[in-house]
């Protein structure tokens, strides 16, 4: 399952594949936006079916969309720091993108742990991001809700990655243990009433496939990300350091949307709105939608409001 | 709503969730709710409603006891190598692998490595039994909650959408119950405990392999490591001399993006 939309393969570097949407109606010719997925899970939930497409919706406005696909990490990469994404990999996603627009900046979207990428590479090029949006992105990793963030700050990081990659089914247990009940049984029965419905089922599947579809993490970046962030929190602090370069959100200076979901299990609300109090950006705006983590990219609400927020908000500025 | 669908299972079992590992079975599991709620449910008018309501709730209670931790399941009893490093082997004063037998003689390094196996797998022994007895207060806290729930309004009789009702009435008080303990500090140093001990596990198996993989003269994954980062520093030094490094190359500049307007300029944070 690569996603519905028609897209091509505009650059490639290692596992990684920068696509650029086929537009679906007349370009508004506007500077186009490039998606930055999180690495823990695959992008195409962004596009998952017609009718549940933040793409889609983005497109059908006449904007020109990239998104970065991070692949699947092996054995190889177990060395890719955080640096190797964001300096290196994002950024020569970025340049490839200004330099087939011969452009200056582009905009940016940075959903979940893309969101985290997003703002260190905003912080440390923001000449480069002419606008940027986050979407259910952690900034402060040290919320009172966050269960997350409570278990793993205990644990010995370097211990636990070793020099390996980490286990995206490890990870997806750890995902399931948050809410064990709800999410190993009850969602099951609650697809009982709508089995009947042939539809209804696949969307179903669809999102199943998404959630277990969990690439491995090269190690060295999860090991960074987990110390710096889940149990150092030094992005609130401005301490954290990407390739020897401190990330000083204050640096942010361009106008910031900043989409939180109030329902988000995973990425609690309080974490994503430490970033309004974080940023110099004198245009900042957060939209609070009700809905979870995964409502937020592919619920029926989320269809109607996320797109036409985005673009709305592009449009104003 | 009763049986899974024969189709609907078929098609979950190609679905990558069969793959995941979900320790519990929901449709197994459901058809256990439902028959033990129908059970209670004939009992009401038989017997006290109190009574009943905590037979159900020690049924559910059983039915999670055997949730297994997301950072794996005891490693010993699947490995072939393992068994020998269970943690009763090192409980053992008299055993070689307790630590308080010294190790001597030409064999030293291979009897240290094993005592030490063996004394990561009684720490992960400890780790999961912490666990497990906080899961167990878990369970308690919920079925008691379910319990009271029931007690206080116990359903008039038997049908899908009153079954549902009871379903979903566990859930909640299952999913409330586990988040109080699960945010304690003690749920937290148990999982961390737990994690810890795993990865201690695994880095002293690791070197066991290493060890007698060197001795065959099999290649270890410290070396193809070593292969890994001699690659990585040599794709370093070329990116370095062809000046392609994200960012830092210069930038195309014909038609600047769109520059801030003074509107955005005058907003001020809004939320």
């Amino acid at each position: 399952m690569t996603g519905c939309s028609h897209k091509d393969v505009v650059w490639q570097s290692g596992k990684l594949t920068l696509y650029r949407y086929q537009p679906i109606t007349r370009p508004l010719g506007a500077a186009p936006l490039l998606i930055v997925y999180a690495l823990v899970n695959r992008p195409y939930m962004m596009d998952l079916q017609e009718d549940r497409s933040l793409i889609r919706g983005l497109l059908a406005s006449g904007r020109d969309v990239y998104l970065i696909d991070w692949g699947y990490p092996d054995g190889a990469d177990r060395f890719t720091t955080l640096a190797d994404y964001i300096d290196r990999l994002l950024a020569e996603c970025v340049e490839h993108v200004l330099n087939a627009h011969q452009i200056s900046a582009l905009n940016l979207l940075g959903v979940c742990q893309g969101g985290v990428l997003g703002l260190c590479y905003g912080a440390l090029y923001p000449q480069r991001v002419s606008n940027l949006i986050t979407m259910v992105t952690p900034v402060d990793f040290h919320t009172p809700a966050d269960l997350l963030s409570k278990w793993v700050r205990g644990i010995d990081i370097a211990a636990f990655v070793g020099e390996g990659n980490v286990s995206g089914e490890i990870l997806n247990q750890l995902f399931l243990a948050l809410m064990p009940f709800r999410l190993t049984q009850h969602k099951y029965v609650e697809m009982l009433s709508q089995a009947s419905d042939p539809t209804q089922l696949k969307n179903f599947l669809r999102v199943e496939q998404w959630i277990f579809d969990s690439p491995d993490q090269a190690g060295a970046a999860f090991r960074e990300f987990v110390r710096c962030l889940y149990q150092e929190n030094r992005l609130i602090n401005h301490r954290l350091e990407i390739g020897g370069r401190r990330i000083d959100l204050r640096a942010l200076q361009m106008p910031i949307l900043n989409l939180i979901g109030k329902r988000d299990h995973l990425v609690p609300p309080a974490s994503s709105r430490a970033l309004g109090a974080l940023v110099g950006s004198q245009d900042y705006t957060a939209l609070e939608l009700d809905l979870g983590h995964i409502g937020m990219y592919i619920s029926a609400r989320a269809q109607r409001e996320v797109p036409a927020a985005i673009v709305d908000w592009l449009a104003a500025r | 709503m009763g049986r899974w669908p024969s189709s609907c299972r078929s098609e979950l079992s190609c679905s990558a969730y069969v793959g995941a590992s979900v320790s519990a079975d929901p449709w197994g599991g459901w058809q256990a709710f439902s028959d033990a709620a129908r059970s209670y449910m004939d009992s009401l008018s038989k017997a006290s409603a109190q009574g009943a309501s905590a037979q159900f709730g020690d049924f559910l209670r059983d039915q999670f006891a055997s949730y297994s931790q997301p950072w794996g399941s005891q490693p010993w009893g699947s490995q072939p190598w393992g068994s020998a490093f269970a943690p009763a082997a090192a409980s053992s004063p008299s055993s070689p692998l307790s630590p308080d037998v010294p190790a001597f003689g030409a064999t030293r390094e291979q009897q240290q490595r094993a005592q030490r196996m063996a004394q990561a797998a009684a720490r992960m022994e400890a780790a999961q039994h912490r666990l497990q007895r906080l899961w167990s207060d878990v369970l308690r806290e919920a079925a008691s909650r379910f319990v009271s729930q029931l007690s206080a309004s116990p359903p008039a009789a038997v049908t899908p959408e009153s079954l549902r009702r009871l379903y979903d009435t566990w859930i909640d008080c299952a999913e409330d119950a586990y988040a109080r303990v699960a945010h304690g500090e003690a749920f937290c140093q148990a999982q961390a405990e737990f994690a810890n001990a795993a990865s201690q596990w695994r880095l002293e198996q690791q070197a066991n392999i290493e060890h007698w993989s060197k001795f065959l003269d099999l290649p270890t994954r410290s070396e193809i490591n070593s292969l890994t980062r001699r690659l990585r520093a040599t794709e370093e030094q070329l990116r370095s001399m062809s000046g392609s490094g994200g960012a830092t190359r210069a930038p195309p500049r014909n038609s600047p993006s769109k520059p801030p307007t003074a509107k955005a300029k005058a907003k001020k944070k809004r939320t």
